[in-house]
Parts: C-alpha cells; structure tokens; sequence
C-alpha cells in the first residue's frame, strides 16, 4: 500500500514537472527551423513526395542504418539467448479449417500490401519498416494457423545477410561517385525520374533502399518469431 | 453530384448507429459468447457503411475522386474476410479454454460432440485440445 502510493504520487510529481516543462512549448505556431528547409527542398533534393521518408533515408540516413543494425543485433540476440542443440515447434492444438482456409487465402493479400507498403514508401505514407512487418504478420500468421510451419531459415538468413550488404553497398556507391557515405547518386547524379515527381519511378534511391530495408525487416521479424515459437526437444 | 454526397452520409449515420449498437452488446449481454456475437457482427456491418459511406460521400464532393471508393471498397472488402475469421478463433479459443456458457443457455451440442467424439475410440487420448 504504502510502495503504491509512494509510486502513485512519484509519477504524479515527474508528470507535473514534465508538463511544466512542455508547458513552455508554442503549439500551433511556426516555429520550424531546419523543418522548414526540409519542407521547401524537399522535391528538388530528394525527388520524393513523403518528406518524412525522404528525411529519414535521403537527409538523415545514418539513422536509418543504424536502426537497421539494431534490428539485425535484435535478430541475432535472439537467435543467441534461445540456442538449442535440438529446437523444434510443439504446439498442440491444430487450427480448426476455418482458421487455416483463411490464412491460406489472406497470406499472398498481406505479403502484397507489404510489398506495396515498402515500394511506396517515397509517395505513400509507410516505408520498409512498416512494409517490412507487415510482410512478418504474414509469416506470424502461418506459424499461428499451421502447427507444423517453418520458414525456409537458409534462404531467410541469407536474404538477411545479402540485403543488409546491399544497404550498404548502395551507401559505398555514393561514397565512390559524390564523395560521402549514402550519397544519392540515382538522384544527384543521373536525375532519374526527375519529370516523374510524385510517380512510382522516381524518389532516387529511396524505393531501392526501402525495399532492401523492407526485405531485410521481414526476414529478421519472422527470424524472430520462429526463434521464439520453437521448444527443445529431448531425443 | 449532391445525391452521391446524401448517400454517403446516410451509410455513414447507419454505420455509426451500428458501430453503437456493437458498444452497447458489449455492455448488455450476458456471456462471452453473447457479446462476440453481438460486437463481432453489427461492427462488421458498421465499418462497411462507415467506410463505403465514406467513400460515395468523397465522390459527392468537389475534392473527391474515384481514388476514394477503390481504397475504401478494399479496406472494406479485407475487412469483410478477416472480421469472422478473428471472431471465429476468438470464439474457439473462449471455448476451448473452458470458458462457460450463460446458464440459461439450454442445449451445448459441441460438448456432446467432443464426448461422444472421445468415447468412441478407446485406445485414443482424452485431450482437451482435440477437434
């Protein structure tokens, strides 16, 4: 009781202090200093429509690689923490017809709108890590409706591995043609699709790094799951 | 052009309506499998007059175009398929789980069906996780 109050009124103290603190704030107002540069040099910089993808992989895309390397440490952490010699899934209790006849009719619908999600990412909102798990719930969805599903785990790690290369692979290309690391030569340098604003062929590199980024999320996520739904098997 | 925009915003009224009664089944009724029932169906039906509302009355309007109907006829059609088949598993699970039916409900077949199903062959099992 007393443990309880003393929290109660704790979390009360730092809401208060964090409300005074943001009390300070203008909502509403037009206080945008690097915001705005974004806002007006979004299209001719970057080609893409979406300023926040354009942002987060054209502007800022150390960022993204680095949340990309957490995921894969996530992944791979995972992978580590539930290492057995003899891993195998156990459940129990088939899915009745109803759930199984579904999922095999929604499974390619969501892998389509992953798919999509992640292409899109430079006109629509989303982008690879939204398309990436989407394309996971389609893997999550199969081991939860077939009790004796696994993911090909050869060709998912290697596509892991290999989109993972690509990422930066493409950011050592820019390094070589303009001079710094994710650099946007498809944009920058051979203005692809620069009449095309606002169409599917266009955006510079952003639709390729986000397919990349959306493959590579979609292996790792239904890595993860697989990891998390299998049990040890005694011989 | 105002017919379309009328129309939209009758199915969207409808929709919502539904969308309330759906709230209140889940308050009324009295067991789980009443409540899902209840929520499951009239949300359903509220989110395609919610959604294809939406889409007529975006048609109806001067900024609407065709782009509207198509996205929210296949929100809508998605949710068509998947909305009975989360309540179907929903449901399944409530029962396998052990959870049970309001007492004033008088006849459970799908017991007597597992029963029966477990009696027949011997040799088999007793499990509760079974067809």
């Amino acid at each position: 009781m007393l443990k309880r109050a003393l929290a109660i009124i704790s979390l009360l103290l730092i809401g208060y202090w964090i409300a005074q603190g943001l009390a300070g704030v203008p909502f509403g107002q037009d206080r945008m200093l690097v915001a705005q540069y974004y806002l007006d040099h979004v299209k001719e910089q970057t080609g893409a429509v979406n300023a926040v993808t354009a942002i987060v992989v054209n502007y800022r895309g150390f960022d993204t690689l680095g949340e990309v390397t957490v995921l894969f440490i996530a992944s791979t952490g995972v992978g580590a923490l539930l290492w057995r010699r003899k891993k195998q899934r156990t459940a129990k209790t088939e899915g009745s017809i109803v759930l199984t006849t579904g999922t095999r009719l929604l499974v390619p619908f969501v892998m389509l709108f992953g798919a999509y999600i992640f292409i899109h990412g430079h006109l629509t909102p989303g982008g690879g890590f939204p398309g990436g798990a989407t394309i996971a719930t389609a893997f999550l969805l199969l081991y939860m409706a077939f009790t004796t599903y696994e993911i090909p785990h050869k060709a998912f790690e290697k596509t892991e591995g290999a989109v993972g290369m690509a990422y930066v692979l493409v950011g050592l290309i820019g390094l070589a043609i303009g001079g710094y690391f994710l650099y946007d030569w498809i944009w920058q340098d051979w203005g692809f699709g620069v009449d095309n604003i606002g169409r599917l062929l266009s955006g510079g590199f952003i639709p390729i790094i986000y397919t990349i980024i959306g493959l590579k999320v979609g292996t790792e996520l239904s890595g993860i799951i697989d990891n998390m739904l299998k049990e040890e098997v005694s011989k | 052009m105002n017919a379309l925009a009328a129309i939209g915003e009758a199915l969207v009224l409808i929709g919502t309506f539904f969308y309330f009664l759906s709230a209140l089944g889940l308050i009324r009724m009295p067991d789980v499998y009443n409540r899902m029932q209840t929520s499951t169906k009239s949300a359903t039906l509220g989110s395609l007059g919610v959604m294809v509302g939406v889409g007529i009355w975006a048609l109806g309007t001067d900024f609407g175009s065709a782009a509207w109907l198509t996205k929210t006829v296949v929100i809508a059609v998605f949710l068509l398929l998947t909305n009975p088949i989360s309540a179907h598993a929903l449901i399944r699970a409530a029962y396998k789980s052990g959870i049970p039916l309001w007492e004033g409900s008088v006849v459970d077949k799908y017991r007597e069906h597992i029963e029966a199903k477990a009696k027949a062959p011997e040799e088999t099992p007793k499990e509760g996780g079974e067809e």
